[in-house]
């Protein structure tokens, strides 16, 4: 048996993620060798949609700020690179760098705002927001190319050769998202991370506690908000590179309560749960283009929302914690939740 | 000794100063003109039916609320308009009458998370697990069991909060706070609804905190318990203060006795 003391260093030193990580990381590196080409084009949109989803996981599992305006730092990341890059003529990973350096300062000027706001209040605030920039975005036609798009945005570059774009896609955008996944991991089971949970009013912390305790509450809301704007913003960037065109519509709300519903599905109590969400989701709106038109004919959209709408009410009943929290029930007894 | 030397004296062995402090919720006057000194290394309890306004004077403390008039000072530092982590960090803090332990952290995690005050690894840093931060995360987890086990909860440290009795659940939060290392703890009614074998336990506990030098100041309903351990004894009613001594002197006061035992209104009384 192990003392407490040893389960509390296993659990501190990641030793307790660290052979699941691995086992991810290795099934990861071998799906495009037996998934195929469609496999693998599925596989860029849940690891970019994981990414998201880990952020805001961070930010709304972790803290208990609610946002429904991702899609405004995805688009940031998109366009900066998109617009940079083609200009410019930069290095895509340097404006990669730099564009999610700037979309964490726009979010600590936006965070500094929305955050003596309340819960249902900042999900409106940074929906409405989300709708400015999408009309921005439009209305700045000579920067962004409006509502027909920014076309012509370069590849991810590899030393001097260009691999095949979707395989190469799948592996910076999977190696990204696992070392997001390990510095997400670090940060949870951490002061930082015991410092957002104690913020969290939409589950079980109290802000009073926190503040006598020494939580400077106003600046970990702040800065888990960039951070969340962080992530979102690369996806962006490694998005814009990997279509090689991008148009408002992939950043609007639809977008950012598709993220927020993955966060919500997937379980909001650990990075993990960004996989599950975005795995599930995208799986299923893939299915349903299949078989729908098929089955009815016409447009699925329909469909899809009637489908998103199910899962997330069965999640709500059945699994209030999310996909996760299966995982959490077939863990030995004892175990926290 | 002079009356000046004497006073001043006193002053420096003060922790705590609350001068003539006020405050209301929307008309009502909460804590009114309330003023006393707290030495360091003593229990002090302010005693008073319900709605006498002790929740509402540590708050004061802890700066929760702002004093609408008056001043409060701690370790000779005027503190009565600073943000209320950072009266934290100058060594305060405070258990909550309903202790609002962090249901989405475990047992452990809870105590841990007392530790936020002394260490100061960055977002980034515990994102990169640098070695300072691997450091400080052994560091607050070996304070944390200790604190754990000083309240005798070691064995139930990955337990969920809500699992616990409301006894284990005040302990956890006892602990929480030492492991703050705060040297001036606040506590809101910590005896309350523990059965009779905890209340001595936590007697000798606070007793043994004493010893090592921390500050005790605790609100409570006017209970023997209390009236044995503390050395100074602060009444309130109705927001302001109406006696100020040891047990022995309040417990003569005429205006004590009223209020507790005489015509004067009982607990439960609000106005
Ligand atoms: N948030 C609030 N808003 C309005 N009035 C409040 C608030 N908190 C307390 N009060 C009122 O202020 C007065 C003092 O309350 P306080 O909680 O400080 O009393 P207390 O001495 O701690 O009582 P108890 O023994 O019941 O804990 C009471 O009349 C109470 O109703
Ligand atoms: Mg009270």
């Amino acid at each position: 048996m192990r003392t407490v003391k040893e389960k509390i260093r296993a659990l501190l030193s990641g030793r307790e993620h660290r052979m699941v990580l691995a086992l991810f990381a290795v099934v990861l590196m071998t799906v495009p060798l037996v998934a195929g080409p469609y496999g693998v084009i599925v596989m860029v949109d849940v690891g970019l949609y994981s990414i998201v989803t880990m952020g805001l996981i961070l930010l709304m599992g972790f803290a208990g700020q609610i946002s429904l305006g991702q899609g405004v730092f995805f688009g940031l990341g998109a366009y900066m690179s998109g617009i940079i890059t083609t200009r410019c003529g930069l290095s895509p990973w340097l404006v990669l760098l730099v564009a999610a350096v700037a979309a964490g300062a726009v979010a600590i000027v936006v965070g500094r705002a929305l955050v003596r706001l309340r819960g249902l209040i900042v999900a409106g605030v940074t929906l409405a927001l989300n709708l400015v920039f999408c009309s921005l975005v439009v209305s700045l036609r000579d920067l962004t190319g409006g509502a027909t798009g920014l076309p012509l945005i370069p590849r991810l570059p590899l030393g001097g050769f260009a691999p095949s774009n979707t395989l190469f896609s799948y592996y910076v955008v999977w190696i990204v998202a696992i070392l997001l996944l390990v510095f997400s991991l670090n940060l949870v089971n951490s002061r930082t991370g015991r410092a957002l949970k104690s913020v969290n009013l939409l589950a079980g912390g109290s802000e009073d506690t926190a503040q006598v305790l020494g939580v400077d509450i106003i600046r970990y809301k702040v800065q888990v908000f960039a951070v969340g704007a962080i992530y979102a913003s690369i996806a962006g960037s490694l998005y814009a590179h990997y279509t090689g065109c991008i148009e408002p519509g992939a950043f609007g709300v639809h977008f950012s309560v598709l993220v927020a519903i993955m966060a919500i599905i997937g379980g909001m109590t650990s990075p993990w749960g960004a996989f599950l969400g975005a795995g599930l989701i995208v799986s299923v709106n893939e299915a349903l283009r299949e078989v729908m038109p098929a089955v009815v004919g016409g447009s699925t959209g329909a469909y899809e929302l009637i489908a998103y709408g199910s899962i997330l009410v069965a999640t709500l009943l059945f699994l209030p914690q999310g996909l996760m929290s299966i995982w959490r029930r077939l863990q030995p007894q004892e175990r926290f939740r | 000794m002079s009356e000046k030397g004497k006073q001043r004296d006193t002053e420096e062995q003060a922790i705590l100063e609350i001068r003539d402090v006020s405050v209301a919720y929307d008309g009502l006057v909460a804590v009114n003109g309330v003023s006393f000194c707290v030495r360091r290394g003593d229990i002090i309890a302010i005693i008073g039916p319900n709605g006498a306004g002790k929740t509402t004077l540590l708050k004061l403390i802890t700066g929760l609320l702002r004093p609408s008039g008056g001043e409060i000072w701690l370790k000779q530092q005027r503190v009565d308009r600073v943000a209320p982590h950072r009266i934290a960090s100058l060594g305060v803090t405070q258990v909550f009458q309903d202790i609002q332990l962090f249901s989405n952290m475990s047992v452990v995690e809870n105590v841990m998370a007392g530790c936020h005050v002394w260490t100061g690894a960055s977002f980034l840093s515990t994102g990169l697990r640098l070695p300072h931060s691997r450091a400080e995360e052994r560091n607050i987890s070996d304070t944390a069991l200790r604190k754990l086990s000083l309240v005798g909860l070691g064995q139930k440290a990955f337990y969920s909060p809500s699992s616990l009795s409301w006894g284990e659940q005040k302990r956890v939060g006892l602990a929480r706070a030492l492991a703050a290392g705060a040297d001036l703890l606040l506590l809101d009614e910590p005896y309350g609804g523990l059965i009779a074998e905890e209340i001595g336990k936590l007697s000798q506990l606070l007793l043994e905190l004493q010893h090592r030098g921390i500050t005790i100041l605790m609100v409570e309903q006017l209970t023997d318990v209390v009236l044995d351990i503390a050395n100074q004894v602060v009444v309130l009613r109705y927001g302001e203060k109406i006696a100020d001594g040891t047990a022995a002197e309040i417990q003569g006061n005429e205006q004590v006795i009223a209020t507790y035992l005489g015509n004067g209104p009982l607990e439960g009384d609000e106005r």
